[in-house]
């Protein structure tokens, strides 16, 4: 097997406790070591308060491990898919889509160049230059998608976010997002249904209380997961 | 590149929707500062009587760079904080947030400092060769608007309580720094101990070019520049070992 993309080596994530003077911390994720492959979809699977959340931001360099390290074969640009960051409900739909390109990344020309495929793409028509304030919460999270669908990634991460608004643009923002990781992304997919890890996922990891439990294929994963009693 | 990039339309954006929150829009740049100063007029030259012409041209000079100062550091103090949620979605250099607040109230104070030399002018104060030194006050000025907006921004998230310190510190350095009343009479030892203050120095010599027409106490200047620069080196020191803890935070 070729050298893994991302590796994980033992690493560990602590959070400190409440606001208050003297609270001690504890270990979102206490010990994990995974394996991140060129073209692979792994499924993150486990109970809420696992760490998968934490584990995700971690792989994408927003948490720094407290203790264990990862190791990228090469520089990577690894993202969480995140619709609608830094919005702002005053500016035009094309202030914030050049502003939240350029916050996942992009370059401003380079941003600049995609905002008709962005404003075809949400379907916003003449909306386009109105504040965000006039839009409906469905085409916020239509032009929220269309600008994210525009970074381009070496690793996305995606937390249960796999489509958005109504029936029809939920199929097709879904049915783009399983292309596109079925078409050779590397993706980490964090979700709680079964159906969807089966559907998409080449690999799966069972995250129990901050430690890895299994990876490996995804129909033995997961087996194994449901037939373990929850804890607690 | 795309740092300044970022930067620059952040800030940008930060403006246009804020003047876009009001009906008058980005006219409030000008009056709010105008009915701060206005409120210092009234009290301090109407009502107790400072007879002195210079008065006004003295106190509008002090008001408008000191405001400037102030806004970065107050705007900078929330602006790691409320970019918490950003920060836990995707990855970005922590400087951005507090150097958007310097650069859109420096955008700000531009406009207000084009009415402040109109105002002078037509009091009698024209410019003059010494207006060559004014980019270095600037520059000064800049350096430690930076430096205090760093700082608060480093601190708030952490101990969120501090907000309330703020205000008054900074009311507390207004009246410290000579920008309503002159320090000159001030007597030892507390005479001494304002020249640790960069601000007296940033202000002195914006008077010395904008009122009286001179150059400004090169000393002076360059004691607040060496100070700022200090305060500054902290700070980045500061924000920079913190950065890892802020997406941690709870907000």
């Amino acid at each position: 097997m070729a050298a893994p993309l991302l590796r994980l080596d033992h690493v560990g994530v602590a959070y400190q406790g409440v606001r208050r003077i003297g609270s001690s911390g504890y270990w979102a994720v206490e010990d994990v070591s995974l394996e991140l492959h060129e073209g692979e979809t792994l499924g993150l699977i486990g109970r809420n308060g696992a760490g998968k959340s934490t584990l995700l931001r971690v792989i994408a360099g927003i948490l720094r491990p407290d203790r264990g390290r990862i190791v990228q074969a090469r520089p990577l640009r690894i993202q969480m898919l995140a619709l609608g960051l830094g919005f702002v409900a005053h500016l035009s739909g094309r202030d914030n889509a050049i502003m939240s390109g350029m916050l996942l990344g992009m370059a401003r020309r380079e941003i600049e160049q995609r905002l008709p495929a962005i404003r075809e793409y949400a379907e916003l028509g003449d909306f386009f230059e109105q504040p965000l304030n006039c839009y409906s919460s469905g085409m916020v999270l239509r032009l929220g998608f269309s600008v994210a669908m525009q970074a381009e990634p070496d690793v996305l991460l995606i937390d249960e976010v796999l489509g958005v608004g109504d029936a029809e643009f939920m199929e097709k923002s879904g049915g783009d997002l399983r292309r596109r990781m079925r078409s050779g992304m590397t993706c980490v997919l964090v979700s709680h249904q079964d159906g969807t890890i089966a559907e998409l996922c080449s690999s799966a990891a069972w995250l129990e209380s901050g430690r890895l439990v299994a990876q490996g294929p995804v129909a033995k994963v997961m087996a194994d997961y449901h037939a373990a009693a929850p804890r607690g | 590149m795309r740092f300044l990039e970022l930067l620059w339309f952040s800030a940008y954006a930060e403006l246009k929707a804020e003047s876009a929150r009001s009906y008058l829009g980005f006219l409030w740049w000008l009056l709010e500062p105008a009915m701060f100063m206005a409120v210092f007029w009234v009290v301090f030259g109407l009502v107790l009587g400072n007879r002195d012409p210079d008065f006004i041209p003295f106190l509008l000079v002090g008001l408008t760079f000191w405001q400037w100062l102030k806004s970065c550091i107050t705007h900078g103090s929330h602006a790691i904080w409320l970019n918490i949620p950003l920060m836990r979605q995707v990855r970005l250099p922590v400087l951005l947030f507090p150097l958007t607040a310097v650069l859109s109230d420096t955008v700000k104070f531009a406009f207000i400092f084009a009415v402040l030399l109109v105002i002078l002018w037509s009091l009698g104060h024209p410019p003059g060769w010494a207006y060559l030194a004014l980019p270095l006050v600037f520059a000064v000025e800049l350096l430690l608007g930076c430096a205090g907006a760093l700082i608060a921004a480093a601190v708030v998230p952490f101990v969120p309580d501090i907000r309330f310190v703020i205000e008054n510190a900074m009311m507390a350095l207004m009246f410290l720094s000579g920008v309503v009343f002159s320090l000159a009479s001030l007597p030892e030892p507390y005479a001494a101990w304002m020249a640790f203050n960069p601000v007296v120095g940033i202000i002195e010599s914006a008077r010395d070019i904008l009122m009286r027409g001179q150059w400004p106490d090169w000393l002076l200047l360059a004691k607040a520049g060496i100070g700022s620069l200090v305060v500054l080196a902290f700070a980045v020191v500061l924000i920079m070992r913190l950065a890892p803890r802020y997406p941690k935070l709870a907000v």
